[in-house]
């Protein structure tokens, strides 16, 4: 009773405060020594009170098996008065605010409790009141599920609730920043809606327990922090497959309003079950859809909210609380006309195309389907909507896309983009050609081809200073990236002749032939090069690459055939080894354009020279054909007597005196293979347009050429067919050549044979 | 000189659905939330999508976030174009039959190609332990 005496009021001071503790102690020392040790007995009270709390658990257990949300709620709730009533008598809360609470809400109880909390076709009810009306406040889909546009009772409940909590921004949570006026998740461009914060920060319901309040961050669109979204309950989440993602939604909506005070875990499970059942059926339905995306960028937590205000396809009818206007309401919440356009700079221009296109598509799209929908309203019906499209979609700020943004351009940053990034380069370069010899030429549309355009960072050449410390005795070196320390000292010895071993030696050969030929690459590239850097150079500066260019040639051709200043050149060993190697060869062949004629001329001698060999170690390879066309170029500019002598090296003929006749082994291997016989057609094609170009009568009599030419035509008689190969383009003017030397008869062999 | 214009490879329109292939062969496809410079990712309401054959299932798996080590690539799903594939979808008990079936004729088939090899002699090539695909 004497407790009863300290309800507390609103105004309350010191005094009372004081006169309380006094009457406090009044009641410990009557409880100890008078009345309340002898007549009231503190175990029973608490046992009584124990009792009470398992009654509502048990209460709604057994009612959750069948039966009205409406009855239960309202059985709950009296004993939830009742419990708190006697929580405040029989407790020795001394906190007052603590108090202050539990005295508010016992004291609104009749009115509020009832009808806002607990009753949740009441919330529903009253949260689809607004939402048939023409007149469509630009708020979340939040500001809905907590009941504040409705009238009555709110204001009174919201008030004590208001004074009980601190305030979101004064709250002394751990590791949360302090709110912002401008919610973080808003794009740039957006204004803000102002009254959101508030709402959201101080979700409805009263609650004791300080902690319950990190239950109820604004979920969806509004990120406080990314703790906060954290601590959204996991509980739920977690084991929860994918189509039951949208009951969290509810929970959380549902717990915003439906707990009170400090018995909100004796909600028990089953509650929120039949609460959030309403949603239960029309999940199968919505889900399907989520995934395969028909309505444009819906989302599943929109479609959730769609759910939880019961406007599935097929809304089930078992469902008492779902609410009669469904597809109104799906209408009037369905995205409007879409005035936003979100920042996409970043984005690469034909995306940022693609992604207009899509907006502009969906945007018809609503259109056709939402025809009565008139424009509600700019900035924030779009942000509006983009938040019931998808609230998750601001996850990353702007700031940190264009950070991730920076630091992969960083990566390409470059001072010589040519050097660093050739291909890239030239295949852009290639493309950019095609498409404007494709422009000069057509008239259809210009395929758009825009490239990343990478950072062009200057060539600043440092060169890098040590760091040198002030006043210290000598020099320190500190090492860095820049100025490392050497660790070893590494001695090159090259090894005697005498202690290696055949094998040795043969692999050491090979490997110098390997060196040589990654030097001569190197080489070439330079060369190839100089064009662009002779574009890129100043005038000056010309002549000097002109010249280096040369010296690089003229290294390029001692390296191919050995340097052997002193002598002639007697072996074509090096060149050989060389051409061995398919490496080798390709390389030869992309010399070969820029040796002088002369030069270039050696180097086919020497080739036909030793071409069954190479033909027999190219067998696997298979690369001598690529040789076929530089060598052809050459031909072009060489006169007949090389040509004959060429001649003379392919077929080898005359044959010595050593060789036995009929067999012409290197003739043979030569015709058998697709690159010797095309390379022989060639050089024949050549003697014979050489041959029927110039009017020399001269010519035709004591001639070499003549006579080898007869020589050849016998041997190629000779030759069976199967033995031949095929050329790689057989030349038109051979028939012609023959026709010279032999007879019709064996012209028409031939011909065949051809 | 500064950067001049957009760049291509710029960050993914994050409200759009993505296509993510791990190293490990699994294919998710989520709504992107996430992303940052190693290719971290986090995926919200991801779903694995089984392929065997012409036929796929998908598992809905929730949240997840990804390493970005393990991303082989990702790609942006033109909406429109998603209903438009020759792929029959069939439900997850299915698929996951299939695929079982699947892994064991490829056991089966690779026992054989062992058994030959030793057969002959010859010695059986080791697939390197790092990457298995």
């Amino acid at each position: 009773q004497s407790l009863e005496d300290c309800r507390l009021d609103e105004d309350e001071d010191a005094f009372q405060a004081l006169g309380e503790e006094d009457e406090d102690i009044d009641q410990f020392n009557d409880d100890t020594f008078g009345s309340g040790a002898v007549d009231d007995d503190w175990q029973e009270a608490h046992e009584r009170l124990a009792e009470l709390e398992d009654k509502p658990a048990a209460a709604s257990e057994q009612d959750g098996a069948g039966g009205d949300d409406a009855d239960l709620l309202g059985d709950h709730e009296d004993t939830l008065a009742e419990r708190l009533t006697r929580l405040v008598i029989e407790s020795e809360l001394e906190d007052p605010a603590i108090m202050q609470a539990v005295q508010t809400r016992t004291s609104a109880q009749p009115g509020g409790l009832n009808s806002s909390i607990w009753d949740s076709s009441a919330v529903l009810r009253r949260i689809r009141g607004p939402l048939l009306t023409q007149e469509m406040p630009p708020v979340s889909v939040l500001d809905y599920a907590l009941p504040q546009r409705a009238p009555q009772n709110r204001e009174e409940e919201r008030d004590p609730s208001e004074r009980a909590l601190p305030r979101r921004s004064s709250s002394p949570v751990i590791g949360s920043p302090p709110v912002r006026a401008v919610p973080i998740g808003t794009p740039p461009k957006q204004a803000v809606v102002p009254n959101f914060n508030q709402q959201i920060l101080c979700p409805k319901p009263v609650h004791i327990r300080a902690t319950m309040q990190q239950r109820y961050p604004a979920p969806y669109g509004e990120r406080m922090s990314p703790n906060q979204l954290c601590n959204v309950p996991n509980s739920s989440l977690l084991g929860h497959p994918f189509p039951h993602s949208v009951s969290p939604v509810l929970s959380h909506l549902q717990r915003a309003q439906l707990l009170g005070g400090a018995q909100a875990g004796r909600m028990s499970p089953s509650q929120f079950a039949r609460v959030s059942g309403l949603v239960g059926s029309p999940l199968p339905s919505v889900n399907p859809k989520l995934l395969q995306g028909r309505v444009g960028q819906m989302m599943s937590p929109a479609s959730g909210f769609r759910a939880f205000f019961g406007a599935p396809p097929a809304p089930p009818p078992s469902q008492p609380q779902h609410p009669p206007g469904p597809g109104c309401h799906l209408q009037s919440l369905r995205p409007q006309t879409q005035m936003f356009r979100p920042d996409t700079t970043h984005l690469h221009p034909q995306h940022r195309r693609l992604l207009h296109q899509r907006q502009q598509q969906n945007r018809s799209q609503q259109r056709g389907l939402n025809g009565s929908v008139g424009d509600r309203g700019g900035h924030r019906g779009s942000h509006q909507e983009q938040m019931r499209k998808d609230p998750y979609a601001n996850l990353m700020l702007q700031r940190e896309k264009d950070w991730v943004s920076k630091i992969q351009m960083m990566q390409l940053q470059s001072t010589d983009p040519y050097l660093d990034d050739y291909y890239y380069q030239n295949y852009f370069q290639k493309l950019e050609k095609l498409s404007a010899a494709e422009e000069v030429q057509g008239d259809g549309p210009k395929k758009e081809r825009t490239k990343l355009i990478t950072p062009q960072v200057a060539k600043l050449e440092h060169t890098y200073k040590p760091v040198q410390f002030e006043g210290s005795l000598g020099k320190l070196t500190v090492s860095s990236v820049n100025n490392p320390r050497k660790m070893i000292d590494a001695v090159v010895t090259s090894r005697g002749e005498d202690d290696e071993t055949k094998e040795k030696q043969v692999r050491d050969k090979r490997r110098q032939t390997l060196v040589t030929i990654e030097k001569t690459y190197s080489l070439l590239l330079d060369v190839e090069d100089y064009e662009r850097r002779y574009l890129l150079s100043l005038e000056g500066e010309r002549p000097a690459l002109v010249g280096e260019r040369k010296q690089k040639i003229c290294d390029m051709y001692d390296n191919l055939r050995g340097k052997a200043p002193r002598q002639e050149r007697p072996s074509d060993d090096h060149f050989v080894q060389i051409m061995c190697i398919r490496k080798g060869k390709r390389l030869v062949a992309r010399i070969l354009p820029f040796l002088s004629p002369e030069q270039a001329a050696d180097v086919l001698m020497a080739t036909a020279r030793n071409l069954p060999f190479l033909i027999k170690k190219d067998a696997q390879d298979e690369v001598l054909p690529c040789l076929l066309r530089p060598f052809s170029h050459v031909l072009y500019h060489l006169p007949l007597g090389t040509v004959t002598s060429l001649v003379q090296q392919l077929t080898n003929l005359p044959q010595s005196a050593t060789a036995p006749a009929p067999t012409n082994l290197h003739l043979a291997a030569v015709l058998q293979n697709k690159f010797g016989l095309s390379l022989l057609y060639l050089v024949l094609s050549r003697g014979e347009e050489l041959q029927s170009s110039e009017a020399n009568a001269e010519l035709l009599q004591d001639n070499p050429w003549t006579e080898l030419m007869l020589l050849a035509t016998r041997e190629l008689l000779r030759v069976p067919q199967v033995a031949l190969a095929k050329p790689v383009s057989p030349p038109s003017n051979l028939l012609s050549l023959f026709s010279r030397y032999v007879d019709q008869q064996k012209l028409n062999a031939l011909e065949t044979k051809l | 000189a500064g950067a001049a214009a957009d760049p291509l490879r710029s960050l993914p329109s994050l409200a759009e659905k993505h296509l993510v292939l791990l190293r490990d062969g699994r294919t998710l496809i989520g709504f992107l939330r996430s992303i940052d410079q190693f290719a971290n990712l986090v995926l919200h309401q991801t779903v694995e999508r089984i392929h065997v054959g012409a036929k796929y299932g998908d598992i809905p798996r929730g949240i997840f976030v990804v390493r970005g080590e393990n991303v082989v690539l990702l790609g942006e799903i033109d909406l429109e174009k998603e209903s438009d594939t020759p792929l029959q979808q069939v439900s997850i008990e299915e698929i996951l039959e299939q695929q079982r079936l699947e892994q064991q004729a490829k056991h089966e088939s690779e026992r054989l190609k062992v058994q030959a090899l030793k057969e002959r002699g010859l010695a059986v090539p080791r697939a390197d332990t790092l990457d298995e695909y």
